[in-house]
């Protein structure tokens, strides 16, 4: 265990430094970044300036949605920027690389890339929370422990649909519209939606780990809404972990797309 | 104990069939059809430690099948490998500690970092003391003379300086056998052989196995005792390089240079002729030792005019490849 | 004329054979389109009104649909232009003898007209199944006209950036904030009725609010007054923008001449 954090934290200073070699792009990314989220904050301002509240649902909640949800996003950018390539990494034979290497094959992939950007979104998670108005020490742990459970949630979730390149031989196409699902529902609030559609957020495409249930959480602390997310974080993180070994072995066999003979 | 250890090995990929197009992706879905490929039949042989071993063949004779299978990447459908004491497929990370891997299409160096942030990373991944690692940096890249490179981003370097460094990389950590795939593709005269000569010092200074796997013929003679050449998934020959040149292809060449020009229909009993230049000063020809002797050949030749220069050589371990490809199965 | 018609064919046929692509937008329009409606029945349900400044829920929700259809479905030009300026292969295409924007406009429409058909048909569907049988079809013609005003707008400011590629680096942020202009002051998400009063005002005198909420908006209700607003406007910026794009073009024809390329 101790061993994989040192190769991560090497792992992630070579690529932070791969990131930073071009200034100026990673600065401009970033920031580009925080505006972009910023002006999707903007449309709720409007919103919310018109309508109160969306049953019980208020401008606050949005904002510690937005803190979660984007620093999540922004955390799996940073540190396991491979999260959202997966599905070519697998198509392309790009697997062989890690394979040949001495460490868990998995964590390797994903820490290999650090998506400049994600900086941006994980800062903008923290503007986000400190203008709520929700501020305060226990808050900010809270907001923490949440965003990296939702984190894993989040890159979990990816891990599964990506995994199925080893069988279906192309990725982009689900990855693509994965994303696009999991952050707009995690940026709605949860009240709007109807219980056969809640289940769907909570089990399936666990949109409600990365927003709703963290956001609540943060406001204030409850063992059911912990015990919620740590439970999420690990099921998921379980049935990534082994779906991806399946589709290793799947890999290994030769039977997964590219024949290089 | 041998360090590679393959006995009978057997790979068949099965591919789905599927034509580009809607309506053929969705006859795929229902009705796949697949066909069977056969990479490798058969396939026996063994390495010894400290080994300078070639492989090679066409494309698609099933070198790099079987580089993954010795890698432990791929699991074959039958036969036993062990490769360091380990079975590849079921022991790949332990085994992964002991070997080193090139792959020249494939490069391990970070594309936008001077090549020691790979080498301090790979210390990191392989588990290395930190002291040692710098130690074992300053000691290769000494060797492969790249040590004003290594601040360098690795973009910025020539694809020959890349290789070295990128073979340098997969030295770190000591591994007892080398795998290299297509090492010097892409490289020119001069870079090629720079790299050749770095991993032939550092493989008998340091006892490591070498298999190399190339089209290039070159790469064989520079750096392999022996050679294994396969095709069609089976090992077609192995011997020694040496063995392999001479027992072979049966012909000598002879290329000479006349002070006068000769007549055009030139000709020396029981050679072929296979050039003769436009001067008329300088021929070329091709004859089997075993059928007319050598003897007689030169002295034709000598009796035919004033010799400036003479060469007599061995055909080229490409011409002794095709060969072998084209005679067995 | 047959030169622009032939391009255009070729391009509409190109992008019909790739059915990920088609597949990812269709899906990423279900998404939104969804999660819209969730928002917007919640929100008029709890105002325990049927019409809400000036729409019912059901113009709401074929609002937003032929705006997510514009913005999903126009082609990214932008881009297109900029990278053939950067890598100077736009010398090339000066080179042929046809208007280099004729040949540009019929590309584009190649690829938007039947990515913008298909989203609007797949988005229709689930809109019609949730809040209710499209517009009536009188509406459609004038409709109609503003939406291809609209489609040259963008057209038009599309092009202005790409060109901008002679003078800058990057295009992508300027891409990116006229996409947030258009969001914001657009109507993208939030039909500008909803909008508070000064924020209107202000979009009235821009030209994004002729890009995106005029043509949808002119779709949900008959208005004549409001369509000759419209038509004006986006005449007025079409010869602001159209002007500015035959000059930007002509002028970065002579720096090439200079410059070769």
């Amino acid at each position: 265990m101790v061993r994989e954090l040192k190769f991560l934290a090497a792992l992630w200073k070579i690529n932070i430094a791969s990131a930073m070699e071009y200034r100026i792009a990673f600065l401009s990314q970033s920031i580009g970044m925080i505006l972009n989220d910023g002006v999707y904050f903007l449309v709720w301002i409007i919103f919310f300036d018109r309508f109160n509240n969306i049953r019980g649902w208020q401008l606050t909640d949005m904002f510690l949605v937005f803190g979660v949800s984007a620093g999540a996003f922004g955390l799996a950018g940073m540190l396991f920027g491979n999260t959202f390539n997966l599905g070519d990494i697998i198509i392309n034979g790009r697997l062989d690389y890690y394979l040949s290497l001495p460490r868990p094959t998995l964590l390797h992939v994903l820490a290999s890339r650090t998506v400049p950007s994600g900086f941006g979104d994980f800062l903008y998670g923290f503007i986000s929370y400190f203008a709520s108005g929700q501020f305060s020490f226990g808050g900010l742990g809270r907001f923490v422990l949440a965003l990296l459970l939702a984190t894993i949630v989040f890159v979990s979730f990816l891990v599964i649909i990506q995994s199925l390149a080893f069988w279906l031989g192309t990725g982009g196409t689900l990855t693509g519209i994965a994303i696009n699902a999991m952050i707009t529902f995690a940026l709605y609030p949860i009240t709007l939606f109807n219980n056969a559609a809640k289940l769907i957020l909570f089990l399936i495409i666990p949109a409600a780990f990365m927003g709703a249930v963290p956001a609540g959480f943060v406001r204030g602390f409850s063992w059911y809404l912990l015990g919620q997310m740590t439970l999420a974080s690990f099921s998921f993180l379980a049935l990534a972990v082994f779906l991806f070994h399946l589709g290793l072995r799947r890999y290994e066999s030769g039977s997964a797309i590219q024949v290089e003979v | 104990m041998p360090a590679i250890l393959v006995s009978n090995l057997s790979k068949t990929f099965r591919t789905k069939h599927k034509a580009a197009g809607l309506g053929a992706s969705l006859h795929s879905l229902i009705s796949p059809q697949y066909s069977n490929v056969e990479a490798v039949r058969g396939l026996t042989f063994e390495m010894e430690s400290g080994e300078l071993l070639g492989f090679i063949g066409p494309n698609g004779a099933g070198k790099s099948t079987t580089i993954k299978i010795l890698t432990g990447i791929l699991f074959p459908n039958d036969g036993e490998v062990h490769v360091l004491g380990y079975i590849p497929w079921k022991q790949r990370r332990q085994l992964a500690y002991h070997i080193g891997t090139v792959f020249g299409q494939r490069p391990q160096l970070w594309y936008h970092l001077p090549a020691i942030d790979t080498f301090i990373l790979f210390g990191k991944i392989y588990e290395l003391d930190d002291r040692a690692v710098k130690q074992r940096i300053s000691y290769l890249s000494e060797a492969f003379e790249i040590v004003d490179l290594l601040e360098t981003p690795v973009r910025k370097l020539s694809l020959g300086q890349r290789m070295r460094c990128e073979v340098a990389a997969s030295l770190l950590h000591k591994p007892k056998l080398l795998l290299l795939d297509e090492p010097s593709i892409g490289l020119d005269v001069v870079a090629k052989q720079h790299i050749r000569d770095a991993i032939r010092e550092m493989a008998l200074r340091e006892n490591v196995g070498v298999l190399l796997t190339s089209h290039d013929a070159g790469d064989l003679e520079a750096l392999c005792k022996r050679v294994i050449v396969i095709n069609h998934g089976q090992i077609v020959y192995q011997d020694k390089v040496s063995v392999l040149k001479r027992s072979f292809l049966n012909s000598k060449l002879v290329e000479v240079r006349y002070a006068q020009p000769i007549s055009p229909n030139f000709h020396v009993a029981g050679t072929e002729t296979l050039k003769v230049s436009k001067d008329l000063y300088a021929i070329k020809l091709r004859f089997d030792p075993l059928q007319t002797p050598v003897e007689n050949v030169m002295a034709h030749l000598s009796a035919a005019g004033t010799l400036l220069d003479i060469t007599v050589s061995d055909p080229p371990l490409e011409e002794v490849i095709a060969k072998i490809y084209e005679t067995t199965i | 004329m047959k030169k622009y018609l032939a391009i255009f064919k070729i391009n509409l046929l190109n992008s019909l054979a790739y059915p990920a692509e088609i597949a990812t937008r269709s899906g990423m329009i279900l998404v939104f389109m969804f999660v819209f409606f969730q928002l917007w029945y919640v929100t008029y349900t709890a105002s325990g009104l049927q019409v809400l400044n000036g729409l019912t829920l059901r113009d709401t929700m074929w609002y937003l649909l032929l705006a997510e259809t514009l913005e999903l479905g126009r082609p990214r030009l932008a881009r297109v232009i900029s990278q053939q300026v950067k890598d100077g292969s736009i010398a090339y295409l000066l080179d042929k003898p046809y208007d280099f924007m004729l040949y540009q406009l019929g590309i584009g429409l190649g690829e938007s007209l039947p990515r913008m058909g298909i989203l609007f048909i797949i988005g229709g569907i689930l809109v019609w199944a949730l809040a209710g049988a499209p517009p009536d079809l009188q509406n459609w013609p004038l409709a109609f006209l503003a939406f291809s005003g609209a489609w040259l707008l963008h057209f038009c400011v599309n092009g202005l950036i790409g060109l901008a590629a002679f003078v800058a680096e990057e295009v992508a942020p300027f891409e990116w904030i006229y996409q947030k202009l258009v969001f914001i002051l657009g109507g993208l998400l939030i039909p500008l009725d909803f909008y508070p009063a000064w924020l209107q005002t202000l979009s009235k005198f821009l030209p994004f609010a002729y890009m995106m909420y005029g043509p949808a908006r002119l779709f949900v209700r008959q208005d004549i007054q409001l369509f000759i607003q419209i038509i004006i406007g986006q005449l007025f910026w079409l010869a602001l923008l159209g002007g500015l794009l035959a000059l930007t073009f002509a002028r970065g024809m002579r720096r090439l001449a200079i410059n070769g390329g």
